[in-house]
């Protein structure tokens, strides 16, 4: 780089906060082309029923209505929706439904009130059938099946013994056992689903505006569901409130409201209301882990089992946690630890439940509490302080890259380090004292440590990846100067605007003013597989450096020309190209800009016109952040209520593009975690009938519910250019094991140890009353 | 999420808002803060025929002072209330249960009456209108009529109000305590309590306990008074034993529903908790004589 850099790292300010924060901000509900209409969905209320009548003359009837369709008239057209491995399944129920929220009618209507009527009018007879719901009891001999013509429920089983580890099991001093069973979620983002199609007759082609995490990934979907060639559907995503991972993939609304709009020929939109939201969004999580881990007797961590189990819903989805969430923990269950071997069974189940997509931070929160608790369990067994027990056993500095048993390889990170400052922050010694006195008086305070490891920024880690293994950049100047930087990557609430600019700012040796970052329109943007995984600024930022490295090479190259000199004596700088120590010889980028798009003569012989590069950066197969969360509590043992009295975070992500977002990325993620440990959960009664279809009765945590989080940051630099690494789900990822742990540490005196989330004060007080008596 | 159709009315008086009920009877329903009615419209849980907006009647959000009674009318916003010097001077109970209903942003819009009217069981203001022993007058085409509020609610959501008869105002006795406090527990700061406690006691110079009002909302139909706590706390020397001891008493005697939200045993346990904590506030109130 030509001069340090004046944007990265910097605590910038969010180029896209004032449209957001003045509400101008442009969502899918905002868009409304002439004559649109509006789709509502009927939506099953009984968990498994025969559909024996299905009637919708009488919704035809109603007044504004323009259509109305069943599943009979998709899978007819021959529309299916794709599961895992390209699997196909009907976007609107056939025959039966098979969860509470299954859409089986779509109404298309000048109003979504009057679709709403029409729904109502819609006659259906059903005939309930048996349900099933948990996982254990839908794998069980016997069970009611999802698909009565299906053999069984069992839709995912994968296990490896690896040699030795029965031996590791039977020579360990120490065994610890434990069930953890983290509950169901889903993620809520504040703006809920939406889409809306629009055929264009003149050029064919079908415009699709929908708020997705992924433009290109929608339009390759819709296209094979549709038929149409991928050149025939735009994906255009305008201002999207939110995903975290639910909003990733094509889901059967989707394609029939794209499908709606080829049959009509008008503009079709839904936006999904909260009360199908809670039924229709992806679930998450809702694991069952039965862990086991061996132990020498000096602490050292030897070996880990896991039975995973998930209901995965009714369908197997291609992001399905009962797949994505196990798997991924079946290679990073060791966390920041050396481990001699990991064997695992993991065994999914389809049940009678909406199905299972991803949530922030998939595979973490439950395989982090899995790997903490198993090591809190070991060192108060053997008697080891626990602080002494994670630092014996985490990768040190020096053994980096560490090749895991698992067969991932962790590039370098700060473990230790990141431990021992998490631990000073919180003052362990002065906590130890503190909880030693307050118990003295009755009161329960408790310090959770939970040392996590982050994998981002998907590369090619599977010979064939079942992701996109890269990401694009597309930097352009134009002839006055300005830049302009086409990304892969979309932003729905990450910030892109303005890290990807400080960026390609510094790349440039131009003001951050001069930068502006596009994306989420495939018409567009280069080819990449969307914001997911923690990718964006390592992948996407990495592309874009790349690409602006390129077209800085060939400013000074045009520049160097220009001034009668040799390329390695030139120098970017405050928007000029000068001769390195004569400041006096420069050229503005204005005027390079000028020759490069209109002065052929000008330019060096046999070098392209205008000034564009172009890149498509594949990363490291993983790239590993890391750190470490302090969580100190009180329970309230009265009431079971547990207060945060503080939290720590220490976060390696690399160099640190920007530490605001990065702080705003972890305090989002603390926040989750604190509704995954007390407070959230979709829980469903034995007949599959939903507790939480509203935000009354699905708690998430509110304003008071979150703690103040002190952030402090180490930066170990990847190589990925930059030195970044991903960091988007970290704090998902740690903080529920941390708080769980820090109750469990706080009701020690007691020997609670907790099964599932959310530890709500009912269960707290359960707990307590349980080991008192 | 988008109501059923319905007829839209804005009556300006209301002898108007009497012939509407008295036109549509169940069919109708009366519209004021919406906070409750709005969702229950959305989620097509509630199908009125009419929807009679009642907001623009003229002279019924002002809090008045009479000899006997504070009178509440139907459009006192339940904000204006919790910053109403009256509310504050006479009825310092309701005041410090208002500041656990819901978020400003809800208060600002529901209505005491409102809240009354929907008798949700878990509500705030329906258990101090039970523990203050106020009434709701209730006026309909028969004339008006004041209904005690024990009488008033009759079960979840249902109350003793015809179908033609709108709520014009609620009543609370002018009557001071020498304590009172309120206390809930609820999953988040403005949920719906999962238990609420409401007290109200006299304590005379020798530190007896004259008259006591315990009401308990604990996820049953209907909020109660707790009369047998009551009667062992009424002659009993203020102080921690006779507060532990009618705690202990109300966890036996309260109605306490189970539900996805706690079970039965939990809501008997906060009970015990809040009332034992809301009668100690109650007594460090009266101005000392608590043993």
């Amino acid at each position: 780089m030509a001069q340090a850099p004046r944007f990265t790292g910097q605590r910038i300010r969010r180029v896209e906060d004032p449209r957001f924060l003045t509400g101008r901000g442009r969502y899918l509900a905002d868009l409304e082309p002439l004559g649109t209409l509006a789709v509502a969905f009927l939506r099953s209320p009984h968990a498994h029923a025969r559909i024996r009548r299905l009637d919708v003359t009488p919704a035809l009837q109603v007044s504004g209505v323009a259509a109305v369709v069943t599943g009979a008239d998709l899978t007819e057209a021959n529309i299916y929706c794709a599961g895992l491995g390209g699997q196909p399944y009907p976007p609107l129920a056939v025959d039966e439904v098979l969860y509470v929220g299954h859409p089986l009618v779509a109404v298309v209507a000048r109003s979504r009130a009057q679709a709403e009527d029409a729904i109502d009018a819609v006659v259906v007879e059903y005939e309930p059938l048996p349900a099933v719901v948990d996982p254990v009891e839908a794998l069980a001999e016997g069970a009611p099946r999802v698909f009565s013509q299906a053999e069984s429920n069992l839709c995912f089983h994968l296990e490896h013994t690896p040699e030795g580890l029965d031996a590791l099991f039977a020579e360990a001093a120490c065994v610890v056992r434990g069930t953890f069973r983290h509950q169901r979620q889903t993620a809520v983002p504040m703006e809920t689903r939406g889409i809306l199609a629009q055929y264009e007759p003149v050029s064919s082609r079908l415009q699709v505006y929908a708020s997705s995490q992924w433009g290109h990934g929608l339009r390759d979907g819709l296209a094979k569901a549709l038929g149409l060639p991928q050149s025939k559907v735009q994906v255009t995503l305008p201002d999207v409130g939110g995903g975290f991972g639910a909003k990733y993939g094509v889901y059967p609304e989707d394609v029939v409201v794209a499908w709606l709009a080829l049959k009509l020929g008008r503009p079709v939109k839904w936006v999904s209301d909260r009360l199908e939201a809670m039924v229709s969004d992806f679930h998450a999580r809702d694991s069952i882990h039965i862990a086991e881990g061996a132990f020498a007797k000096d602490g050292t961590f030897l070996a880990i089992r896991d039975h995973m189990i998930s209901p995965a819903g009714a369908y197997l989805l291609d992001g399905s946690a009962a797949v994505l969430e196990t798997v991924i923990a079946s290679l990073v269950l060791p966390g920041p630890y050396k481990v001699q071997a990991v064997g695992f069974r993991i065994d999914g189940a389809l049940t009678n439940t909406t199905p299972l997509g991803t949530y922030r931070g998939v595979w973490g929160p439950a395989a982090t509490w899995v790997q903490e608790s198993l090591m809190e369990r070991a060192a108060s067994e053997l008697g080891l302080d626990r602080v002494q027990m994670r630092l014996h056993n985490m990768v040190r500095k020096e053994e980096f890259p560490y090749a895991s048993c698992t067969g991932v390889v962790y590039d370098p990170g700060s473990y230790q380090e990141s431990l021992q400052t998490a631990m000073e922050a919180i003052d362990y010694p002065g906590f130890l004292k503190r909880q030693r006195e307050a118990r003295a008086q009755g009161r329960y305070l408790g310090l959770g440590i939970a040392a996590f490891v982050e994998p981002t920024s998907l590369g090619a880690w599977q010979p064939e990846p079942p992701t996109v293994p890269y990401e694009s950049a597309v930097v352009r100047m134009e002839p006055g100067g300005e830049v302009v930087v086409q990304v892969s990557v979309n932003s729905h609430g990450q910030g892109h605007e303005t890290t990807i600019a400080q960026l390609v700012a510094d790349a440039l040796s131009v003001d951050i003013g001069k930068v502006t970052v596009r994306f989420g329109d495939t018409a567009a943007a280069p080819y990449g597989g969307g914001t997911f995984g923690s990718r964006s600024i390592t992948v996407g930022g990495g592309a874009a450096l790349e690409a602006a490295g390129r077209l800085r090479d060939k400013i000074l190259a045009i520049g160097a020309h220009l001034l009668e000199a040799a390329p390695e004596d030139v120098e970017l700088r405050d928007g000029t190209v000068a001769v390195k120590g004569v400041p006096a010889r420069s050229l503005s980028l204005a005027e390079i800009g000028r020759v490069a798009h209109w002065v052929p003569a000008k330019m060096p012989s046999g070098m392209e016109m205008g000034l564009e590069a172009s890149s498509r950066y594949v990363p490291p197969p993983i790239t590993f952040s890391n750190g470490c969360h302090a969580a100190e509590v009180e329970v309230d043992p009265k009431t079971g209520r547990v207060r945060i009295q503080r939290y720590v975070v220490v976060e390696d992500c690399g160099v640190m593009v920007n530490p605001t977002i990065v702080e705003g990325q972890i305090i989002g993620g603390v926040a989750q975690g604190v509704g995954a440990a007390f407070l959230e959960e979709l829980g469903y009664g034995e007949d599959g009938q939903p507790w939480a279809t509203t935000l009354m009765d699905y708690h998430l945590p509110s304003v008071t519910d979150v703690p103040r989080v002190e952030c402090l940051h180490l930066e170990t630099p990847s190589a990925v250019p930059g030195g970044m690494k991903g960091m988007g789900e970290s704090a998902m990822v740690a903080s529920p094991a941390a708080l769980v742990l820090a109750v469990e540490d706080a009701l020690s005196p007691l020997g609670v140890r907790f099964e599932r989330m959310p530890l709500t004060p009912e269960r707290v007080w359960q707990a307590m009353t349980a080991t008192r008596s | 999420m988008k109501p059923a159709p319905f007829q839209y009315v804005v009556p300006e008086s209301l002898e108007e808002v009497m012939d509407i009920l008295g036109q549509h009877g169940a069919e109708a329903k009366v519209l004021a803060g919406g906070q409750s009615l709005m969702p229950l419209l959305n989620m097509r849980l509630a199908r009125p025929a009419v929807l009679v907006d009642i907001n623009r009647l003229p002279g019924l959000d002002q809090i008045a002072v009479e000899d006997t009674a504070v009178e509440i009318p139907c459009l006192v916003r339940q904000r204006a209330a919790e910053r109403s010097p009256i509310v504050a001077e006479e009825l310092p109970l309701l005041r410090e249960a208002l500041r656990h209903v819901a978020h400003p942003q809800i208060r600002n819009r529901g209505t005491i009456c409102g809240s009354i009217a929907h008798a949700d069981p878990a509500a705030e203001l329906a258990l101090v209108l039970v523990a203050l022993e106020g009434e709701v007058v209730a006026v309909g085409r028969g004339g008006e009529r004041r209904i005690p509020a024990n009488a008033f609610f009759r079960g979840i959501f249902t109350t003793a109000l015809e179908a033609d008869e709108v709520i014009r105002s609620v009543r609370i006795p002018r009557r001071r305590f020498s304590g009172q406090a309120f206390r809930e527990f609820s999953p988040r700061a403005g949920d719906f309590a999962l238990v609420a406690v409401a007290v109200a006691l006299d304590v005379d110079p020798q530190g007896r306990v004259q008259t006591a009002r315990v009401a308990v909302a604990a996820g049953s139909d209907v909020p109660a008074r707790l009369t047998e706590v009551e009667a062992r706390l009424q002659g009993a020397q203020a102080g921690a034993e006779a507060v532990k001891a009618a705690a202990a008493q109300a966890r036996e005697a309260v109605q306490a529903g189970s539900d996805a939200h706690a079970s039965e045993a939990y809501r008997r346990h906060l009970t015990e908790v809040l009332t034992e904590e809301a009668l100690l506030a109650a007594m460090a109130t009266t101005g000392g004589n608590v043993a």
